[in-house]
């Protein structure tokens, strides 16, 4: 069947008779031979090459690659738990941030406080003591207005005594006369209230 | 058995200035016991004495699709081999090259969209046959577009190899993560809800479809890349020999041979494509298998 596929393919042209009346023919049956050799030829090669791929080719090319999937995992992995650290260091770096801007306001709050109470003691310590001199300061005023009286007083008695001695001719009795001068200008001064 | 394979390089030689087009595509498609090399010719492979393994006589005489089985192995275990070295350099810190990070993303991919994707829990067992099947498929089914290659898996033998240890892979890890019941079930299966006599119909209907499937899986695997490697080359070669055929024909041979070359560089194209594309669809089922087995109904 095989030859004669053979010669039939050769038909289909003119060219081909001449080939035809050849002696030789193709052993298209051995398109389908049993080729037992050729199966254990087959098998055995497969069977070794799987053997030598499976340990020298694909062995070490597939663990390099899980090794470097499972590096780029370990990497990813890495990298998101610093990431996450970082958060979290960054978080509290936030916080302590914060709470030393409160506590520096807390300070300078304090601070002025205490700053402020300071100044009103001394504000307050400044304005009794300036009283205090004033008060002081007056009461001198007046001790020295009272004595400045109190001189004028005697000179005027002593005067309007000598005026008065002069007018009358006569001398009085110093302490009689005197104490009637003064009684006289006491009422005066009662009368008029200008030396009070 | 022996070795039915014709040799090609006497016959051609005898036949120099005649063209037998069915000739040549069985020189280029079917299995041989000579190696047509660059510039050397074609070269006798040796013949091995038969084996002897009860009752059968097997050749183990290494043939042109053995040799070509055997470069694909090693082409692909270089390279794949580099690629490991160089990825693992990679990860440790050194800037990864060009071919690298090529086989990494292809490796990449089949872990985790088709090994994870399909069986889930317990995948990693699977990995490193699933990316085997791949580059060993691949690059057998590259050589075959190669000048003075051939493709090992344009051999229905090569192929169903192939499939039996996807079906061995499938059977076995389907009866280690279910059990020995589980497993039966997967043959044996009577949906949730169907009772009575119903049951005995569903068993007797399905039981021999289940039983066939678990076999048509591996076979549809094996004839699938068989069929697309061979119908490639096929194709290429017919289209090539239009030059020959019509080698005798003035004026017409030169356009014959502008379109068949046009022609065989377009479709040449297409077949890297299907060389990677059967590739992937062999590993991708192989993990589809062990998924739908691991994790039934």
């Amino acid at each position: 069947m095989g030859a004669a596929s053979g010669h039939l393919l050769a038909g289909a042209l003119p060219v081909m008779s001449v080939a035809q009346e050849a002696e030789h023919e193709v052993a298209w049956e051995s398109l389908f031979a049993p080729d037992i050799g050729l199966a254990i030829w087959t098998l055995l090669t497969f069977l070794t090459l799987l053997f030598i791929l499976g340990r020298f080719a694909w062995k070490p090319l597939l663990g390099a690659l899980d090794a470097r999937e499972k590096g780029i995992q370990d990497n990813i992995d890495e990298a998101r738990n610093q990431r996450e650290e970082a958060e979290k260091l960054l978080a509290r770096h936030r916080e302590q941030l914060a709470e030393g801007r409160r506590q520096a306001q807390a300070v300078v709050a304090e601070t002025r406080a205490a700053a402020e109470t300071l100044r009103k003691e001394l504000e307050a310590r400044a304005r009794e003591e300036t009283q205090a001199m004033l008060a002081n300061a007056r009461r001198e005023i007046e001790r020295e207005r009272k004595a400045a009286v109190e001189a004028v007083r005697t000179e005027a008695v002593d005067v309007a005594l000598a005026i008065a001695s002069r007018l009358l001719g006569e001398r009085l009795d110093a302490d009689r006369d005197r104490q009637l001068v003064a009684s006289y200008i006491d009422d005066l001064t009662e009368s008029e209230g200008a030396l009070a | 058995m022996t070795n039915a394979y014709q040799e090609h390089g006497a016959a051609q030689e005898a036949h120099a200035g005649e063209f037998d087009l069915g000739e040549m595509l069985g020189h280029h498609i079917l299995n041989s016991t000579e190696y047509e090399l660059p510039f050397i010719g074609p070269v006798h492979l040796p013949h091995w004495p038969e084996l002897a393994v009860g009752g059968l006589t097997i050749d183990v005489s290494p043939t042109k699709h053995v040799i070509l089985l055997l470069l694909g192995a090693l082409i692909t275990a270089a390279f794949s081999i580099l690629a490991g070295q160089r990825v693992a350099r990679a990860a440790a810190g050194r800037a990864p090259s060009g071919l690298a990070n090529a086989i990494e993303a292809v490796v990449v991919y089949f872990r985790d969209d088709l090994c994870k994707g399909y069986i889930g829990h317990g995948y990693q067992r699977f990995v490193p046959l699933v990316l085997t099947l791949f580059f060993f498929i691949l690059t057998m089914n590259l050589l075959g577009l190669v000048p003075w290659g051939g493709s090992a898996t344009g051999n229905i033998v090569v192929t169903g190899t192939l499939a039996l240890v996807t079906f061995v892979v499938v059977e076995v890890s389907g009866f280690l993560s279910l059990g020995f019941r589980g497993y039966l079930r997967t043959i044996f299966f009577v949906p949730p809800g169907v009772t009575g006599a119903m049951k005995y119909v569903v068993l007797a209907v399905m039981t021999p479809v289940e039983f066939m499937g678990k076999f048509l899986k591996p076979f549809a695997l094996a004839i699938r890349l068989f069929a697309n490697m061979t119908a490639g080359h096929v194709l290429i070669f017919s289209v090539l020999g239009f030059i020959f055929l019509f080698g005798n024909y003035a004026y017409i041979r030169w356009l014959i041979a502008a379109g068949s070359y046009g022609l065989v560089s377009a479709i040449l194209l297409l077949e890297v494509l299907i060389a990677f594309i059967q590739a992937y669809v062999f590993a991708m089922l192989t993990a589809a298998f062990i998924g739908l087995i691991r994790h039934p109904h």
